[in-house]
């Protein structure tokens, strides 16, 4: 089969060069900016989408666990607000004697005295919006079995009491009392 | 055989290399590349914004779900505080050591014929293994004064051996006074002692009376 043989002119194969030219920088200018740029924008887009799907997914998860939490602490929540309901409002040194005096009246022991020692803050990051705080209490005349029970009612009734030193001596004008002197520490939340 | 003659040649011919030039024929592929990439990026544009549409919905949901979780967040944290916080404030009250219990037993364990003048009690550093310490002083009258301290010291070491753990108990000081007692009409030797107990109370957990809130409060003395 013979094919048609194109006879092109001079002017005919410029204009197709230049065509030809035309096409490839059409080409670049549509692959360059306007696909490229698009591709780009879409891909960007697709990552933002991944991202905050990401996001929220792990922010879901998140509401879930803190309610999940907020029913696993109710516990701990009421033990804490117990344990905070120990201390009353105001600067320890305030109310903590005066408390004493009325603790041990009440147990039958007259003459009270407590006093503040030192406070010291706690090593542990939870604890650290709680103080540490040692008194010293007096007892000048009291009998053992007195003592006996206010230590353990003491004891019993402050959870967050320790006592760390305990001296008991007899009067020698009076054998049948002694002189108490009671080191404790309270741990008392920072207000 | 019929004859054809083909008068208009010239135009023919002219009409066909119309019809067959090249820089038409690259003008159409031009134009048919053209429309196709025309359509090709519409697709991807109409693609693209469908995805931004997608994104502004997520968006929207995110916004309407970040200050909840912020918050969630901030709850959270409140509440792992509170939870750690209970946690080791319930470790320090669970660990004391509680002097009552301690008292009762000593009480217990002095003779009719011994007496405790001073008792100087303290407790150690929980880093250091939270031991008890405490230094006894007193006398005993008997026939063998030595003895009846000893009794004490021996008893002492029975009774706290029950409930604590590493009970020593030892004299620092025990020694003839030339005082004397009488003790039902008769007149018995005294001596002095200083006695020394130590212990370690922390593995004597059933000993330690709960903690005011979570259990029902207890004297010793019940």
């Amino acid at each position: 089969m013979n094919l048609p043989k194109l006879k092109l002119s001079k002017d005919q194969t410029k204009k197709l060069a230049l065509s030809a030219m035309g096409f490839v920088v059409l080409l670049y200018v549509y692959f360059s900016f306007f696909l490229g740029p698009l591709q780009k924008s879409r891909a960007g887009t697709f990552a933002q989408i991944e991202d905050r799907q990401k996001k929220i997914d792990s922010s879901k998860a998140e509401v879930n666990k803190a309610a999940a939490l907020e029913r696993q602490a109710k516990d701990a929540m009421a033990r804490f607000a117990t344990l905070k309901a120990l201390a009353p409002e105001g600067a320890p040194i305030a109310w903590f004697p005066p408390k004493m005096k009325t603790f041990f009246t009440n147990q039958g022991i007259d003459r009270a005295v407590a006093r503040l020692e030192s406070n010291t803050t706690f090593k542990q990051n939870e604890l650290a919006a709680w103080t540490k705080f040692n008194w010293l209490i007096d007892l000048p005349q009291a009998d053992f079995a007195s003592v006996g029970k206010s230590i353990a009612e003491l004891e019993n009734t402050q959870p967050l009491l320790t006592i760390t030193k305990l001296s008991i001596h007899v009067l020698p004008e009076q054998p049948q009392f002694q002189q108490v002197a009671i080191a404790a520490t309270t741990v008392i939340e920072k207000r | 055989m019929a004859l054809h003659l083909n008068l208009l040649h010239e135009e023919i011919l002219e009409l066909r290399q119309r019809q067959r030039d090249p820089l038409k024929i690259g003008m159409l592929v031009l134009s048919s590349c053209g429309a196709l990439l025309f359509l090709y990026y519409a697709w991807n544009a109409y693609q693209t914004l469908e995805i931004k549409s997608k994104l502004s919905s997520i968006e929207a949901e995110w916004k309407k779900l970040e200050p909840k979780v912020t918050q969630a967040q901030k709850r959270s944290a409140e509440l792992t505080d509170v939870i750690n916080t209970t946690r080791v404030l319930d470790d320090y009250i669970d660990n004391r050591f509680f002097w009552g219990p301690f008292l009762e037993k000593l009480s217990r364990c002095v003779p009719p014929n011994a007496q405790i003048t001073s008792m100087e009690g303290s407790l150690g550093d929980e880093d250091k293994g939270g031991g008890v310490t405490v230094m006894l002083d007193g006398v005993a009258a008997a026939r063998e004064p030595r003895s009846a301290a000893e009794d004490l010291r021996q008893m002492l070491l029975e009774q706290l051996g029950k409930t604590y753990h590493d009970v020593k108990a030892e004299f620092k000081t025990l020694e003839d006074v030339e005082t004397v007692a009488s003790i039902g009409g008769t007149t018995v030797p005294m001596s002095r002692y200083i006695l020394s107990v130590t212990f370690n109370p922390n593995a004597a957990k059933p000993v330690a009376t709960p903690a005011v809130g979570r259990r029902k409060a207890k004297t010793k003395d019940e």
